[in-house]
């Protein structure tokens, strides 16, 4: 626990800039989609091994909280992808370090281009399906 | 050695040049996992963001039913057709690359933050573990099939 704070303290004041702020969303993003993915696996496996539960678990799915919790899973799949994009061709092409910033915001920008209009169609998804066809543009 | 240095430090393509010609890199462990971090990641953004476009974007989640998984997985104790093979490779590829891209993902925050060893090995150990399970299990219904026997009055159609 100690060393989760120092960690913690540390990394708010170190003025790692964008590269730092990256560096740990992108932790912090694969730790979360891990977890999401444990959970996901599992339930897919109880399609065969054992059907009701696995039911249960995509109704749970269906919720609205799950449906909202989808949303930042959108988000956050998409701005690990594209960052680690980003850092692969960083690692493997050192002369565009001396760009960094530029890097940067263009990865922040082509997350943002993907995940905006996924999470709108995602939101207009869970829309029809709670209150019927609010945007039948859409939906079915 | 120095006429290389000078010819080095006017020439940024000759520096490149030699800086990777002349480092031979052993086939550690780290570099084994550095490397697979970087092609399996650069397959994972195609296999895991088309998944998640068609479960999610092309297609409503809230539209998912047994019958869905039943097309693209088969059902067990019938026999597959060349389509259902496509997404049983498609599913099992992208399983396997990102459980071991997330599990080595683990390890190295693990390490960051668990200075205490024995409790690093710990869990890395019940991560492994877990991981290792969820992960045959996920690739054993893929190549069974779906149980639709067992389902209930959903599936109909």
């Amino acid at each position: 626990m100690g060393t989760l704070f120092i960690t913690v303290r540390e990394a708010l004041r170190y003025k790692g800039r964008e590269g730092q702020w990256l560096w740990a969303l992108h932790r912090i993003s694969g730790l979360g989609i891990l977890f999401y993915l444990i959970i996901h696996v599992y339930d897919m496996s109880l399609a065969y091994f054992n059907v009701p539960v696995h039911e249960e678990m995509i109704a749970l799915f269906k919720t609205p909280l799950f449906s909202v919790l989808e949303l930042a899973l959108a988000a956050l799949l998409i701005f690990h992808a594209v960052n680690g994009v980003r850092v692969a061709i960083l690692d493997l092409r050192p002369e565009m370090w001396a760009n960094q910033q530029k890097v940067t915001r263009i990865s922040l920008i082509v997350t943002a281009i993907l995940a905006a209009p996924t999470i709108v169609i995602m939101i207009i998804y869970t829309l029809n399906a709670n209150f019927g066809p609010v945007a039948s543009a859409v939906g079915r | 050695m120095s006429s290389t240095d000078s010819v080095a430090t006017n020439n940024p393509q000759m520096a490149r040049h030699i800086a990777r010609n002349s480092i031979k890199p052993r086939n550690t462990f780290e570099r084994v996992a550095w490397l697979f971090m970087r092609y399996s990641g650069l397959v994972l953004v195609f296999l895991a963001l088309s998944h998640w476009g068609l479960q999610h974007v092309f297609n409503s989640v809230h539209d998912l039913t047994l019958q869905v998984t039943i097309d693209r997985w088969g059902a067990a104790g019938q026999v597959a057709t060349i389509q259902i093979w496509f997404w049983r490779a498609y599913y099992a590829v992208l399983l396997g690359l990102a459980m071991i891209h997330g599990l080595n993902g683990l390890r190295q925050v693990l390490w960051d933050y668990f200075h205490y060893r024995p409790l690093y090995w710990g869990f890395m150990g019940l991560s492994t573990l877990l991981i290792v399970f969820v992960s045959v299990s996920g690739i054993a219904v893929l190549f069974l099939g779906v149980n639709a026997a067992a389902a209930g009055a959903a599936v109909i159609r």
